[in-house]
């Protein structure tokens, strides 16, 4: 097997990841402008009306904005960390996107150990955070950073639990495998036959990605804007993008995991695996604007004392059932 | 895609050997910290060249989504500050006795492997995570074993010690 670079798997990759940064940039705009309109219509407001029809432009203008506006770095800051922190937390966006099956074909990149893959990525974006609190010199984002630091570790745990159940019974770490073992019926995907597991992940993987009613790492109204207070213009936009991202991949994982894919009652196919992420990314924000948010003690408990031991329970009988029957 | 692998080797090389020598000169035990991360993503990068993509991903995974973060957990508890005892700049002697230690180490090591290369496979070999894990549970049962007992004992030790400090402060 003799490769060069024109090999056409290399075009492959390569045109893989373009899509990707195109997909993930898209869908960042749309998600901007659906958070604003949710927000607005749970306030009884219409929400961003004025830049073009229905205020469809808003993101795009949002997006120039921040791309406008002038770098800052306050004094005593670690320059290195401080500048780091937005480009680690961006860059391992573009691998997690690479073994998510949108279709059978559609699929960047066939990982075997695809699901693996993404619970590595994703850890990384604490650091980032970590980075940034620790590097703006400043005591709101470092109180942010260590709360960061706690509430991943602790959610992580659950998070891969409740996943854990699900590939034991499929036997496998390939997204596209475990998408086609369900069936294109509601009653034949995991979230019916692991409704625990699913709470589980869906509620950790809210926690992970610093949503409300959990975004206590940036909690406005107690710690300015947490570990992001010193970011202006594009070093807080390339926080913002990769908060988008990661909440599109863990609904994608939701999706692929427990909803069955691409697969749907009638035309299977990629339009199911988006409708079904974007029902997911809805809900998600629906909990930000109609949830308060936890204190920080509530969340530990709520991960420590119930998702954790039920996560357990739920794992080991569904080791139990699979040996026995 | 020979000339392509050696380049990507000299990539995570370079990326090991910086990582590792920023960790021990850097004055901030963050940015050390940093330097530590960077050599850990390099030897996963190793391991995805060797076709180990488990091992690979495990390893970003428990290091550098892990270990480090504790790590980093722990060094905020300390409130070690960039100005503290370990920024002071170390006496000649000292930096020279350290080069000469690692140097021993490195000169040794890699004269041996270079003397005696270790009998390897052309072309790495794939190994799916079903014989991997058939591997864990099958023939090196009792290392696998053994290393949950060691995680146990440290949890556990963790937890009484925590208990003592908790007591202590009622």
């Amino acid at each position: 097997m003799e490769a060069t670079l024109l090999d056409p798997r290399m075009f492959r990759i390569v045109a893989a990841a373009m899509a990707l940064a195109a997909f993930v940039g898209l869908n960042a705009l749309v998600l901007v402008y659906l958070e604003r309109k949710i927000a607005g219509h749970v306030q009884r407001r219409p929400g961003p009306f004025e830049v073009g029809p229905h205020g469809l432009l808003q993101p795009l203008a949002d997006a120039l904005k921040l791309i406008g506006k002038q770098l800052f770095r306050p004094a005593g800051a670690d320059a290195l960390l401080f500048w780091m922190a937005p480009v680690v937390s961006f860059i391992p966006v573009l691998p997690l996107f690479l073994p998510i099956p949108f279709d059978p074909d559609l699929v960047a990149m066939h990982v075997e150990p695809g699901l693996l893959l993404i619970l590595a990525f994703t850890g990384i974006n604490v650091l980032a955070l970590c980075m940034a609190g620790w590097g703006s010199n400043n005591k709101w984002s470092l109180l942010g950073a260590s709360r960061a630091v706690a509430q991943s570790v602790a959610y992580e745990i659950p998070l891969l639990m409740a996943l854990l159940a699900v590939t034991f019974m499929h036997g496998s770490l390939n997204l596209s495998e475990i998408v086609e073992a369900q069936g294109a019926w509601p009653w034949q995907w995991n979230a019916f036959i692991q409704p625990v597991a699913f709470i589980v992940y869906f509620t950790c993987a809210v926690a992970e990605t610093n949503r409300a009613p959990f975004d206590l790492p940036e909690a406005e109204s107690e710690l300015t804007a947490g570990f992001h207070t010193e970011y202006s213009g594009m070093g807080f936009g390339l926080f913002f993008l990769a908060e988008y991202a990661n909440m599109i991949v863990v609904c994608a994982v939701a999706t692929a995991l427990f909803l069955g894919g691409w697969q749907g009652p009638f035309f299977s196919g990629w339009w199911w695996f988006l409708a079904k992420t974007y029902a997911l990314l809805m809900v998600i924000i629906w909990f930000r604007w109609t949830y308060p948010r936890v204190r920080f003690d509530q969340l530990l408990n709520i991960n420590w004392k119930w998702l954790l031991p039920l996560s357990m329970v739920n794992l080991m009988v569904t080791a139990l059932v699979m040996k026995l029957f | 895609m020979e000339i392509l692998a050696r380049l990507v080797f000299g990539f995570y090389a370079a990326l090991i050997v910086s990582g590792a020598l920023m960790a021990v000169v850097e004055r901030g035990l963050v940015r050390s910290l940093v330097g530590l991360i960077a050599t850990m993503f390099g030897v996963a990068g190793l391991y995805m060249l060797m076709a180990a993509p488990f091992v690979a991903f495990m390893q970003i995974l428990i290091y550098v989504g892990g270990v480090s973060i504790l790590i980093f957990f722990s060094i905020m508890l300390t409130k070690a500050r960039p100005t503290g005892d370990e920024a002071k700049g170390r006496p000649l002697r000292k930096r020279f006795n350290a080069l000469v230690t690692a140097l021993a180490a490195g000169v040794v090591l890699a004269s041996v492997i270079l003397k005696f290369p270790i009998p390897s496979l052309e072309t790495p070999r794939q190994v799916s995570g079903q014989q991997l894990g058939e591997g864990l549970l099958g023939p090196y049962l009792l290392p696998f074993e053994l290393i949950s007992v060691v995680l146990f004992v440290a949890m556990a030790a963790a937890v009484a010690l925590a208990w003592q400090q908790w007591g202590k402060s009622k």
